[in-house]
């Protein structure tokens, strides 16, 4: 009863690391929303001492990275393209081909090939592609489909485009 | 399994190309350099890969070819080019590259047998950035 069974257990230990880093990894993991720029749809709660305390946790899918199944409308995580070591949460406005009005501008835009227009739910207070211009596909990380922390919050993240930025 | 390992990395699209072995040890802290051989998918087609020399990290200057225009490469980026500058679709077509598209570094040559050897870092001759 000494080493053999510590050597299994430890055995046992070792994979099932391993599996759960290859899930978080390639499938889905679960990361905490920080800031306020997608608020209304995380972070929601408007006092300020309960929200540091109950950041939101969001369920993020790695699937779609298979074959970059992304629309407009998805919530993202993706590496910011200034600073390779940060990711941010937000989402898609527009994907590559499609117009876009530039806010507070009277330009169109036109998305490049293999990038996306991002911004964030929240726009006054949002650092997004209106600051950082469109994001690169590659560094895209996976999108956000449910909220699995608080209870009451948890659910869906749905789809949608907000209202008065539509691209064609 | 991400950045915490490594990946024996065969990449190749017929029997005479060369074989070299991919590391991704330098992800975990972004250990790059000027000089170093690296993979990353491209900025404007997510589905590709390229792999291309580092010239210049973020902050340095580079004079751009074939322009008097000297270039600040922006935070986050760098910029890349082919050893063969004839016949290399790089930095100087589609400009900076995102740090955060890079997939790993090249170390060795692995195949054909007699190119077997260490991939080693170096800037080519009048690259220099600042």
């Amino acid at each position: 009863m000494g080493t053999p069974s510590f050597l299994w257990n430890f055995m046992k230990s070792i994979t099932g690391g391993l599996i759960a880093l290859t899930i978080s990894d390639r499938y889905a993991s679960i990361v905490s929303v920080h800031g306020l720029s997608m608020h209304h749809t995380f972070n929601s709660s408007t006092n300020s001492v309960l929200r540091s305390l109950s950041d939101d946790y969001v369920l993020v899918e790695k699937f779609c990275l298979a074959n970059y199944k992304f629309t407009g409308g998805d919530v993202i995580v993706f590496r910011s393209p200034n600073n390779h070591k940060e990711k941010h949460i937000k989402r898609i406005i527009a994907m590559p081909g499609e117009w876009i009005k530039v806010p507070h501008s009277h330009d169109m835009l036109k998305i490049p090939e293999g990038h996306c227009w991002v911004e964030g739910d929240n726009s006054a207070s949002s650092l997004d592609s209106r600051s950082f211009g469109p994001v690169s596909l590659g560094l895209v990380q996976g999108k956000v489909t449910h909220i699995v922390w608080p209870p009451q919050r948890v659910g869906q993240v749905r789809r949608s485009i907000p209202e008065g930025r539509f691209s064609f | 399994m991400g950045n915490a390992s490594f990946l024996w990395n065969a990449m190749t699209k017929s029997i005479t190309d060369d074989y070299v072995l991919v590391e991704k040890f330098c992800l975990a802290n972004y250990k790059f350099t000027d000089g170093d051989v690296i993979v990353f998918r491209s900025p404007n087609n997510h589905k590709e890969k390229h792999i291309k020399r580092i010239i210049a990290m973020p902050g340095d200057w580079i004079k751009v070819p074939h322009s008097y225009d000297m270039l600040k490469i922006p935070e986050g980026h760098c910029w890349v080019e082919g050893d063969n500058s004839a016949s290399s679709l790089d930095s100087r077509s589609f400009g900076p590259v995102p740090l955060g598209l890079v997939q790993g570094r090249v170390t060795h040559i692995v195949w054909p047998p007699q190119r077997v050897g260490q991939v080693r870092r170096s800037i080519p001759e009048g690259r220099f950035s600042l």
